[in-house]
């Protein structure tokens, strides 16, 4: 998929999303700012924006392999913490002043444990997330706020106040706002952007202190506006699925001649759909929004329909021809949630393709060969 | 009109060239490790059957299988799993799914009443299920292709082979040949536990019959026996090769090409 896009803005998000320790991480460490590791969208990242901590969001990018890590894990343990624990062993996140990992599924908290044990870190908290999305938990993920809260201000001696709350809410929420402004752009017919660049555009968000993103975003917002839209596609997609960071996969996806759209993935709208309230506690804002608000993975208990109504309304509102289910190997979370989007889309009459995938891109042929199917019944070939 | 059709898999590459509607050559030959080198050799075989002295003879050429970017002759590439099903759907209008066992992998397909694809799955990752299997069956019982195909050959009390794996599905092969199993229930039992798994596929697009087997392990009537107990309906014999319905598929959509 070709766009004609020129934007130097574009340029440096896919640079930053292609490393894992990108340059301005490292500029915040030289001017000695703390640097704090995290996994998933259910951590409230405001929290170390508050603290003057820059919150980076742990990928597997650039990994090779997990021989070292693999000696912690079994073969049916998914493919993205045995990447990122790799790593860390290999002491690629030496640079790390602390780590929070949610228990968002038994693989990714296994990081914890088995950091715990294996590598010296100054700060390792384990995020302690509720299941079900009532009151009782919407108070459980608030008191966790405010342990974090509490945690963080100890060891690195600061004092976050719901002033700062508040402000990192409101600068976080601009960039919400700002990703929200970009999707507006993909509902025309011919959008200005590929599903593989916008991609490494939320991705990028996730690795710099959040002020300059807004910079940025607002930058490339004015290339796109006069951006020519993309007119050779065949077909628009949705992508739905887990912990996708990759721009090559959804190059991938899209180079058989379909144009990714809109997508529901851990690097994606769930992230910024909605926003966190910004009157009244700043706790319980973040925690309704987590809780209650925010497009929720299936690892939640007792929203599956609004999961399902969820992706039926992005499809509605962004024209999608139809979608595609990724979901790493081994995900149990991913793997039955697909099952009933396969029998809420048939009902629908929107084509489904499921796709299982390790975390590092492998298997190339058989994914073009599923793509270019799926593309060829789309269009009726 | 003529046109061509030209499918390179993992393991052969085929060639059809069709006139008029019909077949008027196709050929069968084993890959090498240069795909433009197979699909050219396949072509000239296939040229020199239909009578023909050039490529240029033909108007259209669709190229499909794994190969099918290195197909420099054709004008277009479509998925082996569109062809399969236009192909299958040729041979014979009433299937409705179709079972496509290749080198590598297999794929099945559920299709519309003008042989075009409504649903499909592939397995994934994984050889078992495929003719790289069968092969590596063969070779541990010393039986060759033949002797896993032959309907002579399945045993009564088919042995229960269980691993998901190829490799170790062999083990488990090599195992029960150590404890003196008897063969033929050993080759029942490696034709059963591939049904197994491709019923299991079939379940998943919706079993519609006619059900027809393509591609190369189609021929393997052993296994289609067994398959047929798994679906518990009878699967429908192609007219045609069932090996080239890949290629045949290619040179139809060769033709609505042509006439763009």
């Amino acid at each position: 998929m070709e766009t004609n896009i020129k934007s130097k803005t574009l340029d440096e998000f896919k640079t930053i999303t292609g490393t894992m320790i990108n340059p301005a991480v490292q500029e915040w460490k030289d001017n000695g700012g703390k640097v704090i590791g995290y996994f998933c969208c259910n951590i409230p990242d405001e929290v170390m924006t508050a603290a003057g901590i820059l919150p980076l969001r742990l990928r597997g990018t650039g990994s090779t392999g997990t021989e070292l890590s693999d000696a912690f894990y079994s073969s049916i343990n998914c493919s993205f913490p045995r990447h990122v624990f790799n790593m860390a062993l290999n002491h690629e996140f030496d640079i790390l002043d602390g780590l929070i990992v949610p228990n968002s599924c038994d693989h990714i908290r296994r990081i914890y444990d088995n950091w715990l044990r294996q590598l010296d870190i100054g700060f390792l908290e384990m995020f302690n997330l509720p299941r079900k999305v009532e009151e009782p938990q919407v108070q459980w993920y608030k008191d966790e706020v405010h342990l974090l809260v509490e945690k963080l201000e100890k060891q690195f001696g600061v004092e976050i106040t719901e002033e700062k709350l508040k402000n990192a809410i409101k600068l976080h929420n601009e960039n919400r706002r700002l990703l929200k402004q970009i999707y507006e752009l993909r509902k025309v017919d011919n959008p200005p952007i590929t599903g593989g660049q916008m991609i490494a555009v939320i991705v990028a968000g996730t690795a710099i202190p959040r002020d300059k993103y807004n910079e940025m975003l607002k930058e490339l917002l004015e290339d796109l506006k006069g951006a020519e839209g993309i007119k050779d596609h065949r077909a628009r997609l949705m992508v739905l699925g887990g912990i996708l960071d990759d721009p090559e996969y959804m190059d991938i996806l899209e180079d058989q001649g379909g144009l990714v759209v809109t997508d529901s993935i851990c690097f994606g709208t769930r992230l910024f759909w909605t926003e966190v309230s910004e009157e009244g506690d700043p706790y319980e804002a973040i925690a309704r929004y987590q809780i209650q608000q925010r497009p929720t993975c299936p690892r939640s208990y007792g929203d599956q329909p609004k999961r399902a109504q969820y992706l039926l309304d992005m499809i509605k509102e962004f024209k999608v021809d139809g979608v595609i289910g990724e979901r790493l190997l081994f995900c149990d979370s991913w793997v039955v949630e697909h099952y009933m989007n396969d029998q809420d889309l048939k009902e629908a009459g929107v084509p489904f393709l499921k796709l299982d995938r390790e975390y590092i891109l492998s298997g190339k042929g058989q994914l073009r060969t599923r793509v270019q199917a799926f593309l060829e019944m789309l269009g009726g070939k | 009109m003529i046109v061509g059709g030209c499918d390179i898999g993992s393991t052969t590459g085929k060639a059809v060239i069709m006139k008029d509607g019909e077949i008027i050559a196709s050929t069968i030959i084993p890959s090498t490790t240069k795909p433009e080198e197979t699909a050219r050799m396949a072509m000239d075989e296939a040229l020199k059957q239909a009578d023909l002295s050039s490529i240029d003879d033909l108007d259209y050429i669709v190229g499909t299988g794994y190969g099918r970017l290195k197909v420099q002759f054709a004008k277009e590439n479509i998925s082996e799993i569109s062809c399969h099903a236009r192909g299958a759907h040729w041979m014979s209008p009433t299937v409705r799914t179709v079972v496509d066992i290749g080198g590598q992998d297999c794929k099945v397909m559920s299709i519309s009443d003008e042989g075009k694809v409504v649903e499909f799955v592939m397995n994934d990752r994984c050889a078992a299920g495929t003719g790289r299997f069968f092969e590596g069956m063969a070779r541990v019982l010393h039986c060759g292709l033949d002797g896993i195909s032959s309907l002579e050959n399945q045993g009564a009390e088919p042995s229960t082979i269980t691993s998901q794996c190829s490799v170790f599905a062999e083990s488990e092969v090599v195992t029960l040949i150590n404890e003196g199993s008897d063969l033929k229930n050993i080759i029942a039992g490696i034709n059963n536990s591939v049904s197994g798994r491709l019923n299991s596929m079939v379940r998943k697009v919706g079993l519609v019959e006619d059900v027809a087997l393509t591609g190369g392990c189609a021929k393997n009537a052993g296994l289609a026996k067994a398959l047929e107990k798994h679906l518990k309906v009878s699967v429908k014999q192609l007219p045609h090769d069932p090996q080239i319905a890949g290629a045949v598929g290619a040179a139809l959509i060769a033709v609505e090409k042509a006439a763009g």
